[in-house]
């Protein structure tokens, strides 16, 4: 570890894009040409890290890497180190054979911070950026702006951060730079010629970018105060040393030894090592950081529980009067239910097995809630909150695949605000208390006297409709780019959901965006596959979460042989409601076997039935000859059918498939 | 009793040797035999059968009276109340050969009490030569395979007979004194209506026969049937018009005096047949034969199928073996129920709970709650401290079976 440069020599950024935009190509690059990794280990990162894993007890995820980079003020292209031989320099630093390390020009610190790449974790990636001066925007050349480059930019924006846009993939055969440089220009209002060229894989435009992150992007902000205060912008769990904690120091100072305390909520903690990733982790010289400065440190502290992503360090026995701005603990705005796939015998035991993989789970991700649930039909399981529909998909496959569990996902639900009449509290289906909206939500509103703001997310915990004032639901910022020939079509998919028509405009002679305002219900399940459908692959969307809106929607149910299934009612609009019921039970007609007996499905609001099928019972099943040789044979036929039955569900004397269960979510025709 | 599954390959003289203990087979033991020869593979047939272009009848007839002889000596010349000879198609064995064959049966085991001794017979094959001989050696009973009335329809099933010859089938047998005649019909095949299968429940009647095997027709996988509905050669029957057949044939043969006693058999009362009745009934019995299958006390196995390994691979004469499933409390008792259920009779409930409870502890309550919502549903009934399937519960009887089955392991 190289002596620490002066702070007006400290660089902290981050590299945002559109996904699959090459941000970790580019990562690795800057890697590579600062010498920080051999162009072998470039390659072999993963299998480094596992070695290094197994040697030091440690989880390696770089989420702020630390590299040394050489720049002479005022050069717009910088040498790389990796085009030389090196040696040592005094102050730990690698320096070109022969000469002194000054003639390639002053020191600089580079933080380079990682972000979440999806809009899921805006909440995260906002952190990120909050420790940070600059952010390099990458675009691909050959795909242009995206919904996500749009989204990623805005937020760097909002941070009051320096932006390089950055083209990448540049050799590509079908790069369009200069198309690409002028979409920048007109949907973010850089200048075209602003716009640096690269190739991350092949290294072209790599000295431009590494001087201009000298040159343009500030210096780390001077102290304000003496006191330490230090942002949280990432925290891991790792087997052998607890939580790891990423934080950078705005102001004071931290050494090992010292008693941090969270700021925001309140534990204390000893601090056993300080430490940056290079991108091996390597401890900071005197076991002390300043301001400007990023690093990973460890507290011995056991759970995720104990950090919150944004929170602010600070001294124990010197704390800094106020804490960094804005602190929000994450949004869940989905949620749906867990349950074991394989029917309980009664002896709970798959129960068990999810329990202990959501448990272990929410040590490494902090993010998703999860609280027990009980459904006649699907017995006991998990409800689960996350920041967003990929968060849920990542959730329930980490589990699937970490924990070996197989799980039946009921559709994922939005939380609505529920204003009811009365002051007293309201119990949900499960007989829990349903829980007033926090007030220091964003979305939370003036309750006027002897009424209660509930926040519910299951339908089946909805108070009695005679009790309900009001229910709002979250209404998302949506923006679609896509090629203008598809925008009839697009339209339609968003007014059919219930969109309000916000802006369009323009990108480039061939592209659009357009924006919306969309109750997030409305795109929770499968409206991302519909648009990338309509526009052949070719549009992206994003959206953020901006206001609850009341609007007219009632609870949906479903009566299986006579008996609401909790795990099938929905909240949808009351104009909607008729046609969801018939599509609905149509879908479960055809989805729910033949029975022994005939099956009415019905859909019901407020007990008023409006819409029914009517499954028939099966009048034949029997294999026509079972003789000496068959015995075996045939039994082994019944055993499959039992199997097959054997993952479906029983709801009372009914067997449901799984899939049926996921009927609802499909809001097709 | 104690045998290790999945030993290599066996024979069924060291299966039969591992059962020990006490008198192997228990009185009313059956003997079923497999003839594997046909002139022509019909296409709906999933039984094991050849058409045999090397003549190897005398070669299968010594080697198949081989394995009797072991068979009768390695269970100390049982008595058995039944013999089936199966196939293929038994009566196209030499006359010769048949003599051979039931003299020695005669002599390997103790005919005394048998009650029952059936050969399965295609129409078109029987001689009056034939039934004498048969006769003669005891031969009680024979299975006509009339399968339908209709040329068009056993053309569908690539059946080639003459429908007349199935009335002159049973004309022979009852001329040397072979007083029961069975027919096997098929229903449910492709095109076929309900008045032609009316028809052909009343062509069989008429010929006075006592006792009938009414089959849906049931596409096995891997038969030329099934690959050629694959193919869209024919569409399957609709289902309510099969269940609707099904229905039919109930009520016809109720009428006429001949009751349901199983699934797709229907008899006089004292007419059903007594060796069937045993596979369901978990009676034992030896088999003999390529791809014949044996069941002793909760034990079954079943003999190699290719007729070159059956003629060349033996042990100490006894057939090689395959699919050996040695005794176990929980599979014998799910036997018990799904195959006992099939039955008119039922099967008891009491010994049913009984062997549950020695199984495994908890299965009966469970085993009493199924039985009970299956009697709410009407699919079963209780007469006489015996579950029975209901005309309804008949209809659905694997529905019944795999209800039951969920609590069964």
């Amino acid at each position: 570890m190289p002596a620490k440069p002066d702070p007006k020599f400290i660089r902290n950024f981050s590299i945002i894009a559109h996904i699959d935009h090459g941000k970790s190509t580019l990562a690795d690059r800057l890697l590579q040409a600062t010498n920080a990794v051999s162009a072998r280990e470039a390659k072999d990162q993963i299998l480094d890290s596992m070695d290094i894993e197994r040697e030091r007890g440690i989880t390696i995820k770089a989420s702020a890497v630390t590299v040394f980079h050489r720049h002479k003020s005022g050069d717009s292209k910088d040498e790389l180190e990796n085009d030389y031989e090196t040696v040592d320099d005094a102050g730990g630093h690698k320096t070109k054979k022969g000469e002194k390390p000054e003639a390639h020009g002053d020191l600089y610190m580079m933080n380079f911070i990682d972000t979440p790449g999806h809009v899921d974790f805006n909440y995260e990636v906002s952190r990120a950026l909050k420790a940070c001066e600059g952010a390099i925007l990458v675009v691909d050349s050959t795909q242009g702006v995206q919904a996500q480059t749009l989204v990623n930019a805005y937020l760097a924006v909002n941070e009051n951060l320096t932006i390089i846009p950055v083209i990448n993939k540049i050799d590509l055969p079908g790069a369009k730079p200069d198309d690409v440089a002028m979409e920048i220009e007109q949907t973010l209002g850089f200048k075209a010629e602003e716009c640096l060229l690269v190739s991350a894989k092949s290294g072209i435009g790599i000295p431009d970018l590494l001087a201009a992150i000298c040159e343009k992007f500030p210096a780390p902000r001077k102290p304000l105060t003496e006191k330490l205060r230090a942002l949280i912008f990432d925290a891991v769990y790792d087997d052998y040393r607890g939580v790891i904690v990423y934080a950078r120091v705005f102001d004071g100072k931290l050494k090992v030894g010292d008693k941090i305390r969270m700021m925001g909520v309140g534990t204390t903690f000893q601090v056993t090592d300080i430490g940056k990733m290079t991108p091996k982790p390597v401890r900071v010289e005197g076991g002390e950081i300043g301001p400007g400065e990023t690093a990973y440190i460890v507290a011995a502290i056991r759970s995720l529980k104990d950090v919150r992503i944004g929170d602010t360090i600070t001294l124990d026995m010197h704390p800094a009067e106020e804490a960094l701005a804005g602190y929000q603990p994450p949004r869940q705005v989905v949620f749906c239910d867990f349950y074991p796939a394989t029917s309980e015998d009664g002896d709970g035991s798959d129960f068990e097995e999810l329990r202990d993989a959501v448990e272990k789970l929410s040590l490494n991700d902090s993010s998703f809630t999860f609280a027990p649930v009980h459904s006649e039909a699907l017995g006991f399981g998990y409800r689960c909150g996350f920041l967003g529909l990929l968060h849920m998909d990542i959730i329930q496959e980490r589990l699937e695949r970490e924990g070996d569990v197989e799980i039946v996902q009921t559709a994922p639900t939005v939380s609505y605000h529920v204003l009811v009449r009365g002051t007293d509290t309201m119990t949900g289906a499960n007989g829990q208390a349903l829980k007033p909206v926090d007030p220091s939500s964003a979305f939370w509103r003036e309750v006027p006297a002897g009424h209660q703001l509930l926040e519910v997310h299951n339908p089946g915990d909805l108070p009695n409709q005679g009790n309900i004032v009001e229910i709002r639901e979250p209404i998302c910022k949506l923006e679609i780019m896509l090629p203008k020939q598809y925008i009839g079509d697009i339209m339609k998919l968003c007014l059919d959901r219930r969109a309000t028509y916000q802006a369009q405009s323009f990108v480039s002679a061939s592209r659009e965006t357009i924006q919306f305002e969309i109750p997030l219900a409305e795109i929770i399940y499968d409206f991302f596959d519909k648009m990338k459908g309509l526009t052949s692959g070719y549009g992206t969307m994003d959206y953020e979460v901006i206001t609850y809106r009341n609007d007219n929607l009632v609870r949906l149910d479903i009566l299986i042989n006579g008996d609401p299934v909790e795990a099938l009612a929905t909240i949808v609009h009351r104009d909607r409601a008729e046609q969801r019921g018939r599509q609905l039970c149509s879908k479960l007609k055809d989805q729910i076997p033949r029975h022994q007996f005939e099956i009415p499905v019905q859909a019901a609001i407020g007990g008023k039935i409006i819409a029914r099928e009517t499954i028939k019972s099966f009048r034949k099943d029997v294999l026509a000859k079972c003789y000496g040789g068959d015995i075996s044979r045939k039994r082994k036929l019944l055993e499959k059918q039992k199997e097959g039955k054997k993952r479906m569900k029983n709801v009372g004397n009914v067997t449901i498939p799984q899939e049926a269960f996921m009927a609802v979510l499909d809001q097709g025709d | 009793m104690q045998l290790r599954a999945g030993a290599g390959p066996t024979d069924a003289g060291t299966v039969l040797a591992g059962i020990g203990g006490g008198p192997l087979l228990r009185p009313g033991a059956g003997l079923y035999l497999h003839v594997p020869f046909c002139f022509h593979k019909c296409h709906y047939c999933d039984f094991y059968s050849i058409v045999d272009t090397r003549d190897r009848q005398g070669e299968f007839t010594k080697r198949l009276i081989a394995e009797v002889r072991a068979l009768a000596k390695a269970t100390q010349r049982p008595r058995l109340a039944t013999i089936f000879v199966g196939g293929g198609t038994p009566s196209l064995l030499a006359v010769g050969l048949w003599q051979e064959l039931l003299a020695a049966l005669a002599e390997a085991f103790d005919l005394s009490g048998l009650v029952e001794f059936t050969v399965e017979c295609n129409p078109e094959t029987v001689s009056a030569e034939l039934m004498a001989v048969l006769a003669a050696g005891g031969v009680n009973r024979v299975s006509i395979g009339a399968q339908s009335f209709h040329a068009q329809h056993l053309k569908t099933l690539e059946r080639w007979h003459d429908p007349a010859n199935v009335f002159k089938a049973v004309e022979l047998a009852r001329a040397v004194g072979i007083a029961r005649q069975s027919m096997d019909l098929i229903f449910a095949i492709p095109g076929q209506t309900m008045t032609e299968w009316d028809a052909d429940l009343k062509a069989a009647l008429g010929a006075g026969t006592t006792h009938l095997s009414c089959y849906a027709l049931t596409y096995e996988p891997n038969t030329a049937m099934t690959a050629r509905m694959k193919k869209g050669e024919f569409s399957q029957m609709p289902g309510d018009l099969e269940a609707d057949m099904f229905e039919h044939t109930l009520s016809t043969l109720r009428a006429a005096g001949l009751e349901r006693y199983e699934v797709s058999n229907f008899a006089k009362k004292g007419d059903e047949c007594r060796h069937n009745l045993a596979y369901w009934r978990q009676h034992d019995w030896l088999a003999a034969g390529p791809n014949a299958s044996a069941h002793v006390r909760g034990v079954r196995w079943k003999n190699i199928q290719r007729l070159d390994d059956y003629l060349n691979k033996h042990v100490r004469d006894f057939a090689m073996v395959t699919d050996v499933e040695y005794a176990d409390a929980v599979r014998n008792l799910s036997e018990a129920v799904w195959t006992g259920l099939r039955l008119a009779e039922g099967i008891d409930a009491a010994q049913t709970l009984a062997a549950a409870d020695a199984a495994k502890g908890g299965m009966a309550e469970k085993i009493m709650r199924v039985a009970r919502r299956q009697m709410e549903l009407g699919a079963i009934v209780r007469v006489d401290d015996r579950w029975q399937l209901s005309d309804q519960g008949f209809m659905i009887a694997d529905a019944v079976a795999v209800a039951f089955l969920e609590v069964i392991e």
